[in-house]
């Protein structure tokens, strides 16, 4: 095409473009802070000259473009469940070092008290009220047990609560992801439309793998399909495969289903991830932990007890109802009724003889006996044990998360650094395209008074 | 490096977070006083502490042991010195009696005078301390030695074994005492028998009857002065193991406040610092995105 009217239609696409070149730059702007946004770049081409000493055709608008590092997303999709994990497992330690208290002011606290008591009763065998003070502090420290155990169980369950909600989103997510891949197909030749589409599912990405450790493939129309545990199907094109939720034995705890398969031990990653590994692992070491100090509380001091003789005279029956095993002892603690009714069954003596103190100072000293973890530690040495575990999980998983939070917040900066919006550049852009676009006026205005003056001509 | 108007933030507000937390948690410190809220805050010292808090709780209930042990010996060597007073007098009296120009109405005042000595020293065995008989051995709710209607002294009523108590690990003291051992010790009669026996015999005026219970009654005071010794030897230890379980209980306390304490001077200053660190990223995050090209546009 040429002459004047060839150049009026040069000038016209040439405004079209440059405007379009500002919309580029006031959508960049707009969406500065939306999450998961990539800058639009648009790209403009020449356009050839069609005849001899044409010098061409003006410029054409070619694509608009997303800025993006795929490479940086995918190593963001692996890191960022690993972050996630350690997050979880360190938020819920939290509230177990709440738990387990200050040291002196917790079980060791009522150990102590207990032991005072029964150190109190061997200075004073035949006295009623510290008999009976030795059977209030018995009761206590039952009651701190329990209440310890209670707590300990309540957080887990509180646990499970959140690997419930996880799964919730989970299964939220991946419908989100599906129906975003069904709208490529819609979207397909509206580049703005499927680069929003890919900045939507790269969204739900985000919040996906902060939740399961997931893999993800690109499909050819720009759709993702997602695979979690050792790929195991969430999302297939339009597909969902939903995560399912059974309350598994003994304690009714969340299990989970992946077409009929269970794949708890699968989901190791993301804060479901680190919310199981604090459920079924570091919890219940704890609890278990917990019932082995209450059980060799209950059988030690019982054995001691046993052998002596009370205020009447007769044998010692068994201080703390006696436990069959460790399992649970934390919760089933307990002083006998007898006991508890009647203090001055407490057998304090060797002999019969009210005032003897011989058993009660045996049992004052099991403060120092070496009882624990094969005789090598004492109660207090294995609540100090027990102490340090919940201290040092928790500050692993808070040190593990801080590594990892800083390599996601690097590589969150790189991403922003590529895809992000910078206005500067966009007011940069702005004048360029608005510089071009007035210029580009102006011819339009030259060729049109030039053709005003050739029409002028023809009269 | 390109660099963007939330990437400016980003770094900004992981700045702020950071500083912020650092100065909560110092801030945390200087008001607490405490190193140490929570086990994570350093796990080795949390456990640490946890011992001596245990330490300090069985210290505290040996020095409590201790004091009561003191107590109960201040009163056995009281009685003690009392009843060495009592068997003094009652070898003056005896001797008194034996005299050649010693009326029968001397003697029989002499005689009425061991009678209430006997009862005085019957007085000192049946002390109690919290009501708990000093000298029954482990029978603490048994007198040793009661007197019947026609005036005779029951034998010894307590046990043969005594009652300890711990003052320290592995280290016990005795707070009772049986009156047998010190009250007749290998004899064949106990010291009430043995006076009473005198009592007769001043009144008889049988001067080899006299010599017997004096020599009675001088064992009885050697066995006194040998338990109140004894007394004096554990007093001395509970003494000693007070002094011992102090020094104890001071060092378990410096460590535990070296545990869960902070250095007040290193926290304020590492406070300041932190307000320093805060107050900077705060401004730093002020001036993030306030100078762009839009500004000259």
């Amino acid at each position: 095409m040429s002459g004047l009217f060839g150049s009026l239609s040069m000038a016209a696409r040439a405004l079209d473009a440059q405007r379009y070149g500002l919309d580029v730059a006031g959508q960049n702007i707009a969406n500065v802070n939306t999450p998961g946004y990539s800058r639009r770049q648009v790209t403009l081409s020449a356009l050839p000259p069609d005849e001899f000493l044409s010098p061409g055709n003006g410029v054409e608008i070619t694509g608009l473009r997303a800025t993006r590092d795929m490479r940086l997303e995918r190593r963001l999709q692996q890191e960022r469940p690993a972050e996630q994990r350690e997050l979880a497992i360190s938020q819920s330690l939290a509230i177990v070092e709440t738990i387990v208290g200050k040291p002196g002011e917790s079980i060791d606290a009522a150990l102590s008290t207990f032991f005072d008591s029964a150190g109190r009763l061997a200075a004073d065998p035949t006295s009623a009220t510290v008999r009976q003070e030795v059977a209030t502090q018995g009761a206590g420290l039952a009651s701190e047990f329990h209440d310890m155990a209670s707590r300990l169980a309540q957080a887990r369950r509180d646990t499970d609560a959140s690997v419930r909600d996880g799964v919730t989103q989970v299964n939220a997510l991946a419908q989100r992801i599906a129906k975003l891949n069904a709208s490529f197909g819609a979207a397909s030749g509206v580049e703005g439309a499927t680069e929003t589409l890919k900045d939507e599912i790269g969204v739900a990405l985000k919040s996906l793998s902060s939740l399961v450790n997931i893999s993800t493939i690109t499909r050819a129309d720009g759709g993702v399909d997602v695979t979690f545990g050792s790929g195991h199907p969430l999302v297939l094109d339009d597909n969902v495969y939903s995560l399912d939720l059974t309350s598994g034995p003994p304690n009714g705890f969340a299990r989970l289903q992946s077409a009929g398969t269970d794949v708890t031990s699968e989901v190791t990653g993301g804060s479901i991830g680190g919310f199981l590994q604090t459920r079924d692992v570091l919890m219940p070491g704890y609890a278990d932990k917990l019932d082995t100090l209450a059980y060799t509380v209950v059988t030690q001091v019982n054995a001691v007890h046993q052998t002596g003789y009370d205020m009447h005279g007769a044998t010692g029956a068994a201080f703390f109802t006696p436990l069959g095993s460790a399992a649970g002892a934390a919760s089933a603690i307990s002083i006998s009724a007898g006991i508890a009714a009647d203090p001055s069954t407490i057998a304090a003596g060797t002999t019969a003889t009210p005032g003897d103190n011989g058993v009660a100072r045996q049992f004052a000293n099991l403060r120092d006996a070496r009882v624990m973890t094969g005789g090598t530690a004492t109660f207090s040495d294995s609540w100090g044990t027990f102490v340090y575990q919940v201290g040092a999980d928790s500050r692993a998983a808070s040190d593990e998360h801080s590594s990892r939070a800083e390599i996601v917040s690097q590589m969150e900066l790189m991403r922003e650094q590529v895809s992000g919006v910078s206005l500067d550049e966009e007011a940069a852009n702005m004048m360029k395209f608005q510089r071009a676009y007035e210029a580009n006026a102006r011819f339009f205005q030259a060729i049109d008074n030039t053709l005003e003056a050739l029409m002028s001509l023809a009269g | 490096m390109r660099t963007t108007f939330n990437s400016s933030y980003m770094i900004s507000a992981a700045d702020l977070a950071r500083t912020s937390e650092d100065l909560a948690k110092r801030q945390a410190q200087v008001s607490s006083g405490r190193r140490i809220s929570k086990p994570s805050d350093d796990p080795s010292a949390s456990s640490g502490s946890v011992h001596e808090h245990a330490e300090m709780a069985a210290l505290d209930r040996y020095a409590q042991t201790a004091d009561t042990a003191t107590a109960r010996l201040s009163i056995v060597d009281s009685v003690l010195s009392d009843m060495l007073d009592q068997l003094t007098s009652a070898k003056t009296t005896i001797l008194n009696a034996r005299g050649s120009n010693v009326t029968a109405t001397q003697r029989g005042a002499l005689a009425d005078q061991l009678s209430g000595l006997r009862d005085a020293i019957l007085a000192d065995y049946g002390t109690s301390f919290n009501g708990n008989y000093l000298f029954s051995g482990e029978a603490a709710k048994t007198a040793p030695y009661t007197k019947n209607a026609n005036g005779t002294v029951s034998a010894y009523a307590g046990t043969a074994t005594t009652m300890a108590v711990d003052v320290d690990r592995n280290t016990a003291v005795t707070v009772s005492l049986s009156g047998d051992a010190v009250a007749r010790g290998t004899d064949t009669v106990d010291i009430f028998a043995a006076l009473d026996q005198a009592i007769t015999d001043v009144r008889a005026g049988n001067a080899a009857g006299m010599a017997d219970a004096g020599a009675a009654v001088e064992r009885a005071f050697g066995r006194a002065t040998s338990a109140q010794t004894g007394i004096g030897t554990a007093m001395n230890a509970v003494e000693i193991h007070q002094g011992r379980v102090a020094d104890l209980r001071r060092a378990s306390e410096g460590r535990a406040a070296g545990l869960e304490q902070v250095n007040m001077a290193e926290a304020i200053t590492k406070m300041s610092q932190a307000d320093t660190a805060y107050r900077a990223a705060l401004g730093a995050i002020g001036n993030t995105g306030r100078k762009s090209l839009m500004d000259y546009l």
